[in-house]
């Protein structure tokens, strides 16, 4: 994996109460390239690279999906919900254009 | 470089920087609204008066995606930056009172850049398990335009808001 790309941040309220509806903000380090930027000395199109897909896993249910472009600013972060009803992993994937997989998988506990 | 690039997002920094076209672009709009099937309170925000002839219209891209269905302009909060200095990372806040539950949910968010080459800059599938329609992200606006949004439900309503942003590119705000 290039350095730099799919580093990932999850954060989760630390208490969480059954059944309550909770932020999840996630951050992942990525170019997220256009494809319409010139490298300066070359003056070559520098390639779009950037990530397309985002699934987001409760235990083992498919809760999310984003279909993002080039419009979705570097190093994407994003904030949505989920309804803790149950003790399970929450699993993000990212994937960009290049076939990159990125993951992680927070415990989502609810007291 | 040719005036007439198209390279738009990021690099249009470099441009606008190298030309000084940064200011006289930045304070070029024009009020209007769009016409017929979007009804006028949804019709409301700010026409830019240099539309790159390359930029879809937002019309045809709402109806590609929408047909001739209506768009109720409520229920829908969009939060923007009035002026955002770094078109690169415009934070983008969306926020619903509409249910998710399992018979009736938003299962649909999408987001438009009026003027972006592709309005189209994203769409997230939702679920009742995410328990509310919120959502917050980052996006790249290549000028100062509206920045809409559309919700569609289970049961196959559309909701949407809509909010003009301006960029500015390089220098101070304003």
């Amino acid at each position: 994996m290039p350095k730099g790309i799919g580093r990932i941040k999850i954060r989760i309220p630390r208490k969480i109460k059954k059944g309550a509806v909770i932020p999840v903000k996630a951050l992942i380090t990525h170019p997220m390239e256009t494809g319409f930027r010139k490298n300066k000395k070359t003056g070559k199109k520098i390639p779009a690279y950037y990530i397309n897909d985002v699934n987001v896993y409760y235990g083992d249910k498919l809760i999310t999906h984003c279909d993002w472009t080039i419009a979705v600013s570097a190093n994407p972060f994003m904030s949505f919900y989920v309804k803790a009803d149950k003790a399970a992993p929450l699993k993000i994937v990212w994937k960009d254009i290049k076939g990159g997989v990125y993951e992680k998988t927070v415990q989502i506990t609810p007291e | 470089m040719s005036k007439k690039e198209t390279n738009l997002k990021i690099s249009r920094r470099q441009f606008m920087r190298s030309t000084g076209l940064g200011l006289a672009c930045a304070a070029a709009l024009m009020s209007g609204a769009l016409p017929g099937l979007l009804g006028k309170a949804y019709a409301k925000g700010t026409k830019s008066a240099n539309d790159a002839a390359g930029a879809e219209s937002i019309k045809k891209v709402l109806r590609k995606y929408f047909g001739d269905r209506k768009i109720e302009n409520s229920h829908v909060n969009l939060k923007l930056p009035i002026i955002a200095e770094n078109g690169a990372v415009v934070p983008i806040k969306i926020q619903s009172d509409l249910p998710m539950d399992n018979n009736n949910y938003v299962k649909k968010v999408y987001i438009f850049v009026e003027g972006n080459l592709n309005p189209y800059t994203a769409a997230i599938d939702l679920s009742p398990a995410n328990g509310k329609a919120d959502l917050a992200m980052r996006i790249k606006m290549r000028k100062t335009s509206n920045v809409r949004v559309v919700l569609e439900t289970s049961k196959g309503k559309l909701y949407g808001a809509v909010k003009s942003v301006k960029v500015t590119i390089g220098g101070c705000g304003g």
